[in-house]
């Protein structure tokens, strides 16, 4: 498989009268992209607006975060998800760098959503305060879930996806400035030098815990929580087979633009035909029943042996009963004589002194660590909020609260904010952006 | 200007050597032995105003009046940090320093600094609750152990950034948090670092050490069922519909007790459960499936059990630390015991 | 009782009779009323002989249903 990225990198975005990009600015009509926004009659109120980095802006609730894509040649970024099923990680996709698409909630949020602040002290907890964002602000008439904690955000998250498309395609006939290419050859067809490397495999488990659908995150359409382990081509995950969900703490979250440009695969790639001969992605699960969670385990290391994987990393995306299939999989895969890396984050409390994972096992050796949830934060008031701050507070964000004994509540009269790192947006980075580490004091 | 109080055990504080062990506490104005040394590392902006004196054998067998005696000593003095030792290998020593300092912390709260070589008892004993510096074996690393304590002391007092145990020299505390890394190296390379190391057999440092199981003393078993009382409780979020005690869904730090004496089983619609980490429409439809209240009572009425305790006890898991969970823990245990409940069955989701 | 028995181990419980899943530990509602109650009833049985069992380690009391 032979995927190729051609990359266009925007440095400004403005509105103005054609979608277009020319010379690294990117104009959108925005009637037009609220046309496409509003396909969805389930949407009834939206709007656009463009935060970059450094501007005095909050957003919450933040639900998604999607980079424009298009796929030359046809066919939707998101196969099986916004338009046919298809293969994916083949052919040219063409994408603009940079900036992203952010999905935010006019009024309501929920456990899963997140907070960006896009300059200050609050910054450097998101990785999305650095793009350039086009942030699609919207309400929708999903009556039934208006007032639960756990939301699907369908219809904006679908909305997300469906503006991504629409501003990537004005790139359709542009020639990108600059091409990433990403090939593996078939594992049986490589060359002696390659073979002859210790070869690795990367274990994603992406959050798949909600047994009814429409919480969990997608692999070409497909629920993460209706599937055993499988083998895939890192080329897919990074042209638009994964998707994110609407489940778990936000910061232990991979949004879909985590997915289409996840780190630790680009730098597998980098080590490829160096240091390690690198098979490609088991996928796997997260699961909600101690044998669900075993079966997962076995399938991945049976994979994993059977490719004759010598090595392996394995990601979770949560945390909590989450951290038991992330040590169970790397048991097996240790069982199985792999050598294995655990890539995740920690829940060790707001003082620190809590067991870092749930389940703990002494095999479990070697563990990349990116955080840890409960981190209390406190942050001054912003000049702008985009969707509502209330939220926070209200609505039951994994990092918010309405009233506290001793801290008071999320949201303060004078618009600062205390919250847990839980609440911001995909913060803790497991994909592998995280610069943050966890140590002992 | 801020002020210090060292605490030494009787040879430190020249008093002499084992023959005066026994020694009561005493407190003198000003520096005695190591406390001069203490005192100038700490420069111009912090002084020692005090040494505290106690034999390790006054310490060692009559602690509780050591302890009192020391504090009370203290009542009347303003100092902004207190320190013990170093103690070296010095295994009496090195307990007495950890009695002191604990209390010392828990009565005045103040940061409170002590210096132990690895095989002291000491170590294991106290690490978890204070800065214990790392320390050599024996008095010919005093100067050393010494500057070790009062560079901490100093960043300690005038709000420096901290780093982590590891790097500031003491043993870890069990207490960890995140914090950015400098230069930013990302986690894919942090990976990729320690997966080549684990492949070639080379040392590696796990980000995440594996702490060792926290075993709890097994309750032995209970003699005659058909007598005993047994209570329920769940960390699932089962609770009254209204949710009178504000139980978070996620992160808990409230329980919760509920009377079930009038009850055969939970129904719907009366409870629900109002934990965030799960799909409740089970629970929600028939809490009984996360309290069993329906299957006890049977136990009840067939004389299999004693009685059901009048109350049911309920918080939320997800997201709940494990030191939140264990203090929530032990309020509901002195509850259950004060009403003379035999055992519990906690169910978790 | 616990479905995530790795987890209640590593916490330090001494006396584990394992449930079937997490949102609902005594009872699958794809299951019959009666199918449901049987299970719950046996397992909360086993647990009851726990209580009654002296044991020497962390032990996972086996069930039948």
């Amino acid at each position: 498989m032979k995927l190729e990225i051609g990359n266009f990198y925007v440095k400004d975005i403005v509105f103005g009268d054609k979608t277009a990009y020319e010379n690294g600015v990117l104009t959108i009509n925005k009637e037009e992209a609220l046309a496409v926004v509003k396909e969805d009659e389930h949407i009834i109120e939206a709007d656009l607006v463009i935060v970059k980095p450094g501007d005095k802006v909050r957003l919450v609730p933040v639900k998604e975060a999607i980079e424009p894509r298009h796929r030359v040649g046809g066919g939707p970024v998101f196969p099986g998800v916004t338009g046919e099923l298809m293969q994916s990680g083949n052919g040219r996709t063409l994408a603009l760098k940079d900036c992203s698409v952010l999905v935010v909630g006019k009024h309501w949020g929920g456990f899963q959503d997140g907070l960006i602040d896009m300059s200050g002290e609050g910054a450097k907890y998101t990785y999305f305060s650095q793009l350039k964002n086009i942030v699609l602000v919207g309400d929708t008439d999903e009556e039934f879930e208006k007032h639960e904690q756990q939301k699907k955000n369908h219809a904006l998250r679908w909305a997300g996806m469906r503006l991504a498309e629409y501003i990537g395609s004005c790139v359709a006939e542009l020639e990108p400035e600059e091409i990433e290419t990403y090939e593996l050859e078939p594992i049986t067809k490589r060359s002696k030098e390659i073979n002859d490397l210790p070869s690795t495999v990367l274990v994603l488990q992406p959050q798949s815990q909600m047994e009814e659908m429409g919480y969990n995150d997608l692999v070409y359409g497909w629920d993460c929580n209706h599937m055993v382990p499988t083998f895939m081509h890192p080329n897919e995950v990074l042209d638009g087979a994964m998707i994110s969900g609407s489940f778990m703490p936000c910061s232990s979250k991979w949004s879909t633009y985590d997915f289409q440009n996840y780190p630790m695969i680009k730098r597998l790639y980098k080590e490829h035909g160096k240091t390690i001969n690198f098979l490609g992605v088991i996928m796997s699960n997260l699961n909600v029943a101690l044998e669900q969670k075993e079966r997962a385990a076995q399938f991945v290391a049976q994979i994993a042996k059977s490719l004759g994987a010598d090595s392996a990393i394995v990601a979770e995306e949560g945390y909590g009963n989450p951290d038991a299939d992330f040590i169970a999989c790397i048991v097996a895969l240790e069982d199985a004589g792999i050598k294995t890396v655990g890539l995740t984050n920690e829940c060790t409390g707001r003082d620190g002194a809590s067991q870092p994972l749930v389940t703990l096992d002494p095999k479990a050796n070697a563990i990349v660590s990116c955080g840890n949830v409960s981190e209390l934060i406190k942050l001054p008031p912003m000049e702008t909020v985009i969707g509502e701050l209330q939220a926070l507070a209200r609505d039951g964000l994994s990092g918010g609260w309405a009233d506290d004994e001793i801290l008071g509540p999320s949201v303060k009269e004078d618009g600062s904010i205390i919250m847990e790192n839980n609440a911001m947006f995909c913060g803790d980075q497991v994909a592998g952006w995280s610069t943050k580490t966890m140590v002992e004091y | 200007m801020k002020k210090a109080i060292l605490y030494l055990n009787q040879f430190f504080g020249q008093i002499g050597g084992e023959d005066v062990a026994d020694y009561a506490p005493e407190i003198r104005e000003g520096l005695v032995g190591p406390a001069m040394a203490l005192d100038k590392a700490l420069g111009d902006d912090v002084k020692v105003t005090h040494t505290i004196i106690c034999g390790d054998n006054f310490m060692g067998s009559r602690k509780d009046e050591a302890v009192e005696t020391i504090l009370g000593f203290l009542n009347d003095l303003e100092f902004d940090i207190f320190f013990a030792g170093p103690a070296f290998r010095a295994g009496r020593y090195g307990a007495a320093c950890g009695h002191i300092c604990k209390a010392v912390k828990e009565k005045f709260g103040v940061p409170v600094i002590t210096s132990m070589n690895d095989e002291n008892p000491g170590v294991e004993m106290f690490s978890k609750e204070m800065y214990i510096f790392k320390g050599g074996k024996s008095a010919a690393a005093m100067r050393k152990d010494t500057k070790a304590m009062a560079d901490f002391a100093k960043k300690l007092l005038n709000g420096e950034e901290l780093l982590s145990a590891a790097e500031e020299g003491y043993y870890g505390r069990g207490i960890r948090h995140q914090k950015w890394l400098n230069p930013p190296v990302p986690a894919t390379d942090r990976v990729i670092d320690m997966l080549l190391k684990k492949i070639n057999g080379e040392e590696f440092v796990s980000e995440l050490p594996i702490p060792e199981l926290d075993l709890v003393p097994i309750a032995s078993a209970i003699k005659d069922l058909s007598k005993a009382k047994i209570a329920l409780a769940t960390t699932g979020g089962i609770v009254p519909v209204d949710n009178p005690d504000r139980i978070q869904s996620a992160s808990a730090t409230r329980w919760g007790k509920y009377n079930i004496s009038n009850l055969d089983h939970l129904p719907g619609g009366v409870y629900k459960t109002i934990h965030a980490g799960f799909d409740p429409a089970a629970a929600d439809a028939n809490p009984d499936v996360i309290v069993p209240l329906d299957a006890l009572r049977t136990y009840e009425k067939e004389g299999r059990i004693g009685s059901v305790h009048d109350y049911f006890y309920t918080t939320v898991g997800t997201g709940t630390t494990q030191g939140e969970a264990a203090r929530m823990g032990r309020e509901m245990v002195e509850d259950m015991k004060s009403a003379g409940v035999d055992a519990v069955i906690l169910t978790s989701t | 009782m616990a479905n995530l028995i790795p987890v209640a181990k590593t916490v330090g419980s001494n006396r584990m009779v394992p449930t079937i899943s997490i949102p609902y530990p005594l009872g699958d509602p794809n299951t019959s009323k009666e199918q449901q109650w049987k299970l719950r009833y046996h397992r909360v049985g086993v647990a009851l002989d726990a209580l009654e069992t002296d044991i020497k380690e962390q032990t996972v009391f086996k069930v039948k249903i």
